[in-house]
């Protein structure tokens, strides 16, 4: 129970997958409950008997189905399975005389559905619900009629476009949040791959520090080797007693270092295990920028001495760092400089030993990603003059 | 064992995180005042519809007109305007039961009370951690009441009335379920504003780092007299060819003294520069990791990114050593090669012993990108670790 409510706190750091999963876990224990305490309420519906015994047992069918789907991690489909179950309940309880109850279960299911999160499941089933919700308080809006209200027309309006309203503003919320992540997590992807250009120059420049003293990569070292073979048997026993495949599995680590891991992975002639192994270990390989060294990198900027936010802290438009035209024009003339004569490129054998040509920069100034950086008014003026631009800042 | 989880949050995060949560709130304020204006519409169109007479709309209207311009005049204000829009969905979340209770009151039947749910909805838009705890607290609170002390507004015209406890038990699961997505859904929306935040923190980080690597290598030294020369030179060929003065040339003498000059010196010779301005033109200093060189870095790196739609929601994107689709083997391997890393000297940062390096994984980001067994394995046995480590290694260096 600790570990569940840890999970749910802790959510944020789960895959979408693992989030599915306890959504769905969440929504078979409250599902589970409903359909026990709606056991004894079975008498109160216009059902015959047996149906009425049938239809929990339909009903707890549905849910033991959606537990096996969720054993074996097919968790879109057990979502699938237990709003089935939802729906099945809304239209039991609409069939028995308890018409407020059942108008009420339009709300719980359609707030099952909004639990997942998932636009076209909202749309879909939701919009299905709330159109049956519709019709049905057209054809039974006399049973659920209050016994104040001012006449049946009135009190069908307010029940219709209260639950209409409802599904509205919750498929606002989610074409809106939709959006908001789908705008975030663009951003984050593109960033994250600036980083990774770092990256990599970094991962060259220390490849060159190797080159420079004849030293070589840590992973051919045998004490590091030993290191990570001994670490690994002792985290692993406490998984399973057999060391072997672990060992072994250390040892296939170190050696596809100096090969072609994508030639392992396609080789049809290896066995799956080998090539599933070659596919994990290439994101975490020491010898190229892979994931393993980015993260390193990451983790030593923790320690980092820095400046204090400032407004224009991540701030890199020109336009909007310097005030008068004539410090946005030397900034950009800088920048041109910076450009043509820093060795920031890659040559065709890897090695960062190309700058810019004055085509290139002008590619890339007139380019849609440079708005980021100078506006099309200072680009004009670098057009105007870009011969100028060629001929003294190189 | 007890996390402190901010303990290596870099300190840069939270004001830059207030500035996109603002973006967002103040398209959600606006969301929210248009939704309360189309329900005002609608009650007054179903109170026009029943009859009500001038007395009779003028109450609940008036609450729905002070309601926007409450709204209208706190987005107005545009100091402090974080706070203010905070302090603004807070109230608003109040506000919005206390109409629909009016509404429930005005109307005395079970479709009024549905409206409540409604008002939910509208809450909901915010996606603020507290703002829906207040939004759920005051429904479950404010429901219950009306079930329990107004049974008689859920009478129903047949005689057939709801069962009191059955309408709490709804009124509570609807309530539960909503709590447990919008906690999923907002915890979701945070990691976003933090992992964005953080990773432009990191950029800026990142290239430090880069500079550092490449200073140990002598590359980062830029030889700023030739850069000034040049532009002057460039300066006077543009200053000539558009027909005015030396445009640059003011700015490059005092860009070349900055460089040349101390603090001191550079203040003796240029009294009329004030700090701010001094710091203002050093963004455009060369010699130094400024303003310009890192936007010069940035720019050399930032063409050619192309994401697409399959890579904005794919678990790869989050860097970790526990992907899903991983074996146990490699989700060891992994974190002992991190680990036996960090625990040798390196170019770019130092061994850590093993009292820093337990408390960074344990209080860090880190902790979330291993696996929980696995951390706990380490946890636990974290001297075990360091003795392995000793065994083998002691000198060597990347």
């Amino acid at each position: 129970m600790k570990n569940f409510f840890g999970r749910v706190f802790n959510s944020e750091f789960l895959t979408f997958n693992e989030v599915l999963r306890l959504k769905v876990t969440i929504v078979t224990i409250f599902l589970f409950i409903f359909v026990i305490l709606s056991i004894p309420t079975t008498s109160l519906s216009d059902f015959t008997s047996d149906i009425n015994l049938l239809l929990p047992i339909s009903f707890i069918l549905l849910l033991l189905i959606t537990i096996i789907l969720l054993i074996i991690n097919k968790n879109r489909t057990a979502m699938h399975f237990s709003i089935f179950t939802i729906i099945s309940i809304t239209i039991y309880y609409l069939g028995g005389s308890d018409y407020f109850y059942g108008f009420i279960l339009f709300f719980v299911a359609l707030t099952i559905i909004i639990f997942y999160q998932d636009i076209y499941t909202y749309l879909v089933y939701g919009g299905a619900i709330t159109i049956y919700a519709l019709i049905y308080i057209n054809t039974n809006g006399s049973e659920i009629m209050g016994a104040n209200s001012a006449s049946l027309e009135i009190s069908n309006l307010t029940y219709q476009s209260i639950l209409l309203g409802f599904y509205i503003v919750f498929l606002i919320q989610f074409i809106m949040s939709d959006n908001i992540y789908e705008n975030l997590n663009n951003e984050y992807v593109r960033m994250n791959k600036v980083l990774e250009k770092y990256h990599d120059l970094s991962m060259e420049h220390l490849k060159e520090i190797l080159e420079k003293n004849n030293a070589s990569f840590i992973y051919n070292n045998i004490n590091f080797q030993q290191t990570i073979s001994e670490l690994s048997v002792f985290v692993n026993e406490f998984f399973e007693d057999d060391s072997a495949d672990i060992l072994e599995a250390v040892e296939f680590y170190f050696f596809i270092h100096d090969k072609d891991i994508d030639n392992i992975v396609e080789d049809k002639r290896l066995n799956v295990k080998t090539r599933k192994h070659a596919n994990e270990f290439k994101k975490y390989l020491l010898n190229n920028r892979t994931e393993m060294v980015s993260m390193l990198f990451e983790f030593s900027t923790l320690f980092q001495d820095t400046e204090p936010f400032s407004d224009n802290r991540y701030e890199y438009n020109i336009n909007n760092i310097f005030y008068n035209k004539v410090d946005k024009l030397l900034a950009m003339s800088i920048i041109y400089k910076f450009l043509r004569t820093e060795k920031t490129q890659y040559d065709k054998w890897g090695k960062i030993t190309e700058n810019f040509t004055h085509e290139q920069v002008t590619e890339l100034f007139v380019s849609r990603e440079f708005r980021e950086f100078l506006t099309f008014e200072q680009v004009n003026f670098y057009l105007d003059n870009q011969e100028l631009f060629d001929e003294y800042l190189t | 064992m007890l996390r402190e989880p901010n303990k290596y949050v870099f300190s840069q995060l939270e004001t830059y995180k207030e500035k996109l949560e603002l973006e967002h709130l103040k398209k959600k304020t606006i969301i929210v005042n248009m939704l309360v204006f189309l329900l005002g519409a609608l009650v007054l169109y179903l109170l026009l519809k029943i009859g009500r007479d001038f007395d009779g709309i003028m109450p609940l209207m008036l609450t729905f007109i002070f309601f926007l311009i409450v709204n209208f005049s706190f987005y107005s204000y545009k100091q402090d305007h974080y706070n203010y829009l905070k302090i603004l969905m807070y109230g608003s979340v109040i506000f919005i039961y206390f109409i629909s209770i009016m509404i429930v009151f005005e109307f005395q039947t079970p479709s009024s009370f549905t409206g409540m749910f409604l008002a939910y909805a509208v809450t909901s838009i915010y996606q603020d951690y507290k703002s829906i705890m207040l939004s759920n607290f005051t429904l479950f609170l404010t429901g219950s009441l009306l079930v329990v002390r107004f049974p008689e507004i859920f009478s129903i015209s047949n005689g057939n009335n709801p069962d009191t406890f059955i309408v709490l038990v709804f009124l509570l699961v609807f309530v539960l379920l909503l709590t447990l997505s919008s906690l999923i859904l907002i915890k979701r929306k945070t990691f976003f504003y933090n992992q964005l935040a953080y990773v432009k923190e990191a950029e800026l980080r990142n290239i430090r780092l880069l500079l550092n690597i490449q200073k140990i290598l002598g590359k980062n030294e830029i030889n700023q007299n030739s850069y000034y020369d040049k532009i002057n030179a460039f300066s006077k060929a543009v200053s000539s060819k558009i027909g005015v003065d030396d445009i640059f040339k003011y700015r490059l003498i005092l860009l070349e003294d900055l460089c040349k000059l101390n603090d001191i010196e550079f203040t003796n010779k240029y009294t009329d520069v004030t700090i701010e301005e001094k710091q203002y033109i050093s963004q455009m200093r060369v010699d130094i990791l400024s303003k310009i060189r890192t936007i010069s870095i940035k720019a050399s790196q930032s063409f050619g990114i192309k994401v697409s739609k399959k890579e904005v929601f794919a678990e790869t994107q989050f860097k970790s050593f526990k992907h899903s689709e991983d074996s146990n083997y490699s989700k060891i391997i992994s974190f002992v090669t991190f680990y036996t890393l960090l625990k040798i000297n390196k170019p770019y940062l130092k061994a850590l012993d093993e009292e820093e390096l337990r408390d960074v994984l344990l209080n860090s980001e880190y902790f979330h990108k291993v696996d929980r067994d696995i951390m706990n394995i380490y946890l636990q046995n974290s001297e075990v670790f360091d003795t392995i480590v000793n065994a083998h290694l002691k000198e060597d260096e990347l």
